[in-house]
């Protein structure tokens, strides 16, 4: 199920929201059970892949957490849990992909190739996945109790708010709060101004800046400034989709009582690679951090390896955004940038310019790699990045393609794109100071927005297929 | 925020998710139905049922219903947006999205089976026909961006020389393959050079994704002169004459954007027509299906034929050319596969017959109904 659609807001959610306010009890039972049927909504089998990835980490995390087991034991049940989480994540998300390169390579060694099946991508895998093991990961280094019931932990995985688009949240941000929690008139407003303006982030900015970026990078050979622009428009795209998500699944969340970390903070103001990755996507960037980079070493280890850690660390988060090429190469892409500003003290080369110029080039490395991101193939990524720097021919026909993205909306959306993403004010800040004003604002805001929502056929989440 | 407030704010919040189920489903009683969202548990709870339920909440939805063409004014008179089937070009010109895509978009990968493979497809129907000694000629119909591009945005003033098509590569190739095909897009880029000069009325209509009146004429003349030069057509002996008439017609364009305030902006066009009448009898022009010329075609072939005002299309226009009625069979949107399904089930309309016409609108190329299918022909 998807947060911007009619069955969602006008059916699952007053549904869900009456019975959790009704019920005495059981409360982490039910938002549990609707979890289910939220995530079922898409593809009723997969619930049985979470549930299966949830029962692996409880029964792990029960293992290690019991006072009986040897370190031996303990180590085992914890390989067990990774290697059973990353293996249903790997045989899903990345089999064909795997395939398809090895078929390449092994009749070479006149070795047969591999079948070519027709897997599925489950939707939100990644996330829920990266969630259900760091559970294990945390019970094993002792950060974290283990789950007091089945039903905890499965709420945790399960949780409808971030379930499929994230925040990648930790369970021990929400284990005490699984346990008990206050609902207050405050966190629930607050919720709903989050839900509302993520809401909006998502119909108004990212959808119409959708269509641009899929125009232009359709495009045959798109000229060099409409290439700029439909980058641009990818940027706003991903980062008003992303974080509009993130901003709902939070607010979502404190309607029911739970406190989750916000995902974004003002990322397309950052001046460097480095603070790009402090503001992008917080919830991936501290997980790899924690259970991929400080395992490897991180910076403990001499300068140079600290630089293998950064790229393989990008890589793998790369990696985790989709099996194909392109996402490969655009965490190489940041891995590499990283460790440059790693080499030079943490600096850029640009370091001596004003902040706007610090931001503007920061923006333009980024809009660079979102080419990668966005781009089928490399192939394409490439032409694509030819044509933004005026390296390629282009036919007659490109010419038309202004005509389809430099309509009054879209510059309206894209100037409001970035007068919202280059401002400093972020929306959190914005919202503690919750007024009257400002939620009165709110509301014809939301209203225009289901309007809007109604009106709209072209409405993906980006991050659903990660 | 007080709690006042905040109560306030929750309680409106609650107020909005909560009246559109429950009055869509008081409503629905009122009406002496179950209320839609209980089909959800007369269903197997499968992906294929459940997006079936959910499109059906959605279409149902009597606010969405309400709501959405005021939005859709809005935002047209607030930001000139037509809705995402429509691009507003210059001096009231609309146009198709698709029409537009088919222009600018990558061409997919090369595909060597149908149904992607247009090639494929016309060459194998030019073979099946040849086979029972049937000549084919291929129409393939220029959009009208390929035609009036600079109507759509300034900048292809600048390509006004070379602006090119993607289908003229696939009339190059037909041609190599052997296939008779005709390339109108030369013939309306030296019609358009006399526009320039002689400002005679538009080629295409500004609301409309077809042609003009005065278009399926001319073509008509081009085609009949092209038929005769290789002499697969003989002029007959039935004298038609034509009726000049003014008709005030919607756009397709903006019925397919159901915008409410496009249809205030944009008044019906006037279109001038040739109503074709044989001269004889008087009567309007009617098909006959024992010709020897079969055409068949897209709603570019309807216009004016079957639609207001009747009998002034191409297909009356070619007979009048050619001086013998002709038969027909039209699909809209139809013209890559359908069109040949349906001559495939009739096999009295083969019988007799010398020439195939066959015409489609070049978005069809990419996104034509049902793609590029092997169709057999009807039994002999």
């Amino acid at each position: 199920m998807v947060f911007t659609t009619h069955i969602f807001l006008f059916y699952f959610l007053p549904l869900v929201l009456v019975i959790y306010y009704l019920l005495p009890r059981y409360r982490n039972a039910f938002l549990t059970i609707a979890s289910y049927i939220f995530y079922g909504w898409w593809e009723p089998w997969f619930v049985l892949l979470m549930m299966t990835s949830t029962i692996l980490d409880y029964v792990c995390g029960g293992i290690i957490a019991s006072p009986k087991s040897t370190p031996t034991r303990r180590r085992v049940a914890l390989v067990s849990a990774i290697m059973g989480d990353v293996g249903l994540l790997a045989f899903f998300k990345y089999y064909a992909f795997t395939a398809q390169n090895l078929n390449r390579l092994l009749p070479m060694l006149g070795v047969s190739s591999m079948p070519l099946l027709q897997v599925t991508l489950p939707i939100g895998i990644s996330f829920y996945t990266f969630e259900s093991m760091s559970y294990t990961i945390d019970v094993y280094r002792g950060i974290v109790p283990r789950a007091q019931s089945f039903s905890d932990l499965s709420c945790f995985v399960s949780l409808f708010p971030h379930l499929v688009a994230g925040p990648i949240v930790r369970y021990s941000v929400i284990a005490r709060q699984l346990a008990s929690r206050e609902h207050t008139l405050k966190k629930f407003s607050y919720g709903i101004a989050l839900f509302i303006l993520g809401f909006a982030k998502k119909i108004l900015l990212a959808n119409p800046m959708g269509v641009v970026a899929d125009a232009t990078f359709a495009a045959a050979s798109p000229l060099t400034v409409d290439a700029w622009f439909g980058g641009f428009a990818y940027a706003f795209q991903i980062y008003f989709d992303f974080s509009g998500y993130s901003d709902m699944a939070v607010g979502l969340s404190r309607m029911f009582g739970l406190v989750i970390p916000k995902n974004f903070a003002s990322p397309y103001l950052a001046e460097s690679i480095t603070d790009f990755w402090r503001r992008w996507h917080i919830s991936l960037s501290t997980w790899l951090r924690d259970y991929l980079y400080v395992p490897l070493g991180g910076n403990k280890k001499g300068l140079r390896r600290t630089y293998l850690n950064l790229t393989i660390v990008m890589l793998i988060g790369g990696l985790w955004h989709g099996a194909n090429w392109t996402f490969v190469v655009w965490g190489a892409y940041h891995g590499l940038l990283l460790a440059f500003e790693r080499w030079r003290g943490k600096q850029t080369i640009y370091q001596w310019l004003p902040k706007p110029g610090r931001v503007g080039i920061t923006f333009v490395l980024v809009l660079i790699s979102w080419v990668l991101f966005r781009a089928p193939n490399l192939s394409l990524a490439w032409s694509y990045l030819e044509a933004m720097f005026g390296a390629r021919t282009h036919v007659s026909c490109s010419a038309l393609l202004a005509g389809e993205i430099y309509t009054p909306h879209n510059l309206a959306v894209m100037l409001l794109c970035v007068s919202l993403s280059f401002q400093p004010i972020e929306i959190y800040d914005w919202l503690e100071h919750l007024s009257w004003r400002r939620a009165l604002v709110l509301v014809p805001l939301f209203l225009f927005t289901i309007g809007v929502m109604f009106t709209q056929t072209f409405n993906p989440f980006l991050y659903f297929q990660f | 925020m007080s709690r006042r407030f905040q109560l306030l704010f929750s309680g409106l919040f609650l107020a909005t998710i909560f009246i559109v189920p429950l009055s869509q489903a008081g409503l629905e009683i009122y009406q002496g139905q179950l209320p839609e969202f209980f089909d959800v548990f007369t269903r197997v709870p499968k992906r294929v049922n459940l997006r079936t339920f959910e499109t059906n909440i959605e279409n149902r939805s009597v606010y969405a219903t309400a709501v959405r063409p005021w939005i859709q004014s809005l935002l047209f008179m607030a930001l000139r947006d037509p809705g995402e089937k429509a691009l507003l070009g210059r001096d009231g010109w609309l146009f198709y999205t698709p029409d537009v895509r088919y222009l600018v978009e990558n061409k997919p990968a090369e595909s060597d089976t149908e149904p992607e493979n247009p090639v494929l497809a016309i060459t194998t129907f030019s073979r099946q026909l040849s086979q029972r000694g049937i000549h084919l000629i291929v129409l393939p119909m220029p959009g009208k961006p390929s035609v009036y591009p600079d109507e759509l945005t300034h900048r292809a003033h600048m390509h006004d020389h070379d602006f090119a098509s993607p289908t003229r590569e696939l009339i190059s190739s037909l041609q190599t393959a052997g296939v008779e095909t005709m390339d109108l897009y030369e013939t309306f880029l030296s019609l358009r050079q006399q526009h320039r000069l002689d400002a005679v009325e538009p080629y295409y209509l500004a609301q409309d994704t077809h042609w003009s009146g005065t278009a399926v004429r001319i073509i008509a003349h081009v085609v009949a002169r092209r038929l005769l030069d290789l002499g697969w057509a003989q002029t007959g002996s039935t004298e038609y004459t034509v009726n000049s008439m003014y008709l005030r017609r919607r756009g397709d364009i903006i019925r397919m954007a159901s915008v409410p305030s496009l249809t205030q902006t944009f008044p019906a066009e006037e279109v001038h027509c040739f109503q074709v009448f044989d001269k004889e009898t008087r009567n309007l022009y009617k098909d006959d299906a024992r010709s020897a010329i079969l055409l068949l075609g897209d709603s570019f072939f309807r216009m004016y034929e079957t639609d207001e005002p009747t009998s002034a299309g191409f297909i009356a226009h070619l007979a009048r050319e050619l001086r013998t009625p002709l038969t027909s069979i039209v699909n809209d949107g139809g013209a890559s596969t359908l069109v040949r399904q349906q001559l495939s089930r009739r096999s009295d309309l083969l019988r007799g017959k010398k020439l195939v016409i066959w015409e489609f609108v070049e978005r069809d190329i990419r996104f034509g109904t049902d793609g590029w299918k092997y169709v057999p022909l009807p039994r002999d």
